[in-house]
C-alpha cells in the first residue's frame, strides 16, 4: 500500500515560464528512460524477485521514483503557467497545447505517450538487475542532454538532484546483483533461473 | 574494514567471467550535513559525481520544510544503503536516529503550517488537508 506525502522530495521554485523547455523535459515524465517507466519497472519486477534485499530495493528505489515524477510533473507544471497563446505558438509548444492545453500527460519529447514497452520485467534477478542498471544509465544521460539544452538555473538546479539519484541508484543496483550472485552457484551463475527453478 | 578511499571499493581479484562487478561502497561513512546532501543529491561525497563538475548549493535550503526535505532525504539515502548493507550497525543507529529528528521536526512542521501526512490532520483545530497548499504549485500561488 502507499501513503501519500504532502511535499515534494526536493523543493522546486522556477521563476519564468518556458514552454519550449517544458516540451523538452517532459521525457523525463512521460518517455522511454522517464520517471514513470522507472517506477514502473523496479515495482512491477519486485514481485517474482526472490531476495528479500532485492525486494525491499525495488520497493524503495520504485517508491523514490515516484517522487521523482511528481518533482518532473511540477516542473512542467511551473513552465507552462500563465501561458499567452502567440508564447505558445512561439515555442513550438502548439503541437503539445492542441491535444493537452496545459495539463501534463506522460509523453516522450517526441509526442509518443508512455508505453510498457520501453521497460522490461524478465522474471530472472541478473536480467531484471542488469536492466535496471542500464535504466538508471539511460536516465542519467537524459538529465545530461536536459542540462545541456536549459540555461535556467531554477530547472538545472532541479535536474542535478535527479541526475545524480540515478547514479546513486546504479551503485546499489550493482552492489544488489553482487549480493545475488554470491548466493549463486559461481562455477555457473547460469546454470537455473533462481525466480523459476526453485 | 576500509582498505580503498571513499570513492573506491574492493573487487574479487580472481572474478568469474561472464558477470558484471560493483564496487560495494565501504561505509556510510563519510557523509554529507543533511542540507548539503540534498543540494548535491546524494549522502555520500564518494556518490557525488557531478556533470561538467557543476553544483547546487545549499543556500536556499533553510525554510522549515526543506529542513524537513534534508532529514528525510539523509533516512532515504541511509535506507537504499541498508538494503545492500543490511548488517552496517553504524548506519543502522544513523538511519533511527535520523527518523527519530524527521518525525519531530514533521511533528513541529505540521502543527504550524498544515499537514504533511495525511495522518497530521489530527494537529489541527479543522480540516486542513486539502487547503493548504499542494507541491507542485508555485509558492506565490498560495
Amino acid at each position: 500500500m502507499f501513503v501519500y506525502e504532502k511535499k515534494l522530495q526536493y523543493p522546486i521554485r522556477i521563476k519564468n515560464p518556458n514552454p519550449a523547455l517544458a516540451k523538452v523535459i517532459i521525457s523525463q515524465f512521460g518517455g522511454p528512460d522517464g520517471e514513470l517507466a522507472a517506477s514502473m519497472r523496479y515495482l512491477s519486477q519486485r514481485f517474482a524477485m526472490p531476495y528479500a534485499d532485492v525486494r525491499g530495493l525495488l520497493t524503495d528505489i520504485g517508491t523514490e521514483e515516484l517522487s521523482h515524477l511528481e518533482m518532473v510533473g511540477t516542473i512542467i507544471y511551473q513552465l507552462t503557467r500563465n501561458m499567452k497563446t502567440d508564447q505558445i505558438k512561439k515555442a513550438g509548444f502548439d503541437t503539445y497545447f492542441v491535444d493537452h492545453t496545459a495539463g501534463v500527460y506522460p509523453q516522450f519529447a517526441s509526442g509518443t505517450p508512455w508505453t510498457a514497452a520501453t521497460i522490461a520485467v524478465k522474471g530472472d534477478p541478473i536480467t531484471d538487475l542488469t536492466e535496471d542498471m542500464g535504466a538508471e544509465q539511460k536516465a542519467r544521460t537524459t538529465y545530461d542532454n536536459i542540462l545541456r539544452l536549459s540555461d535556467d538555473p531554477d530547472v538545472n538546479d532541479v535536474i542535478r538532484f535527479l541526475r545524480e539519484r540515478e547514479i546513486v541508484h546504479y551503485q546499489r543496483f550493482g552492489e544488489a546483483l553482487g549480493n545475488v550472485t554470491d548466493q549463486l552457484n559461481r562455477k555457473n551463475f547460469y546454470v537455473t533461473n533462481p525466480a523459476f527453478d526453485r | 574494514m576500509k582498505q580503498c578511499d571513499n570513492k573506491s571499493g574492493m573487487l574479487p581479484e580472481c572474478a568469474p567471467l561472464a558477470m558484471s562487478y560493483t564496487p560495494p561502497q565501504q561505509s556510510s561513512e563519510p557523509a554529507y550535513e543533511s542540507k548539503v546532501a540534498l543540494s548535491r543529491g546524494t549522502l555520500f561525497p564518494g556518490l557525488d559525481l557531478p556533470f561538467m563538475n557543476v553544483v547546487n548549493k545549499p543556500d536556499g535550503l533553510s525554510t522549515p520544510l526543506c529542513e524537513l526535505m534534508a532529514l528525510d532525504f539523509v533516512v532515504q539515502e541511509l535506507k537504499l544503503y541498508l538494503d545492500t548493507h543490511p548488517d552496517d550497525e553504524e548506519a543502522f543507529e544513523a538511519l533511527k536516529t535520523c527518523i527519530r529528528m524527521s518525525m519531530e521536526g514533521q511533528r513541529r512542521y505540521a502543527e504550524q503550517y498544515g499537514p504533511i501526512s495525511f495522518d497530521d490532520v489530527r494537529f489541527g483545530d479543522t480540516y486542513t488537508w486539502v487547503d493548504a497548499p499542494w507541491p507542485w504549485q508555485h509558492r506565490k500561488e498560495g
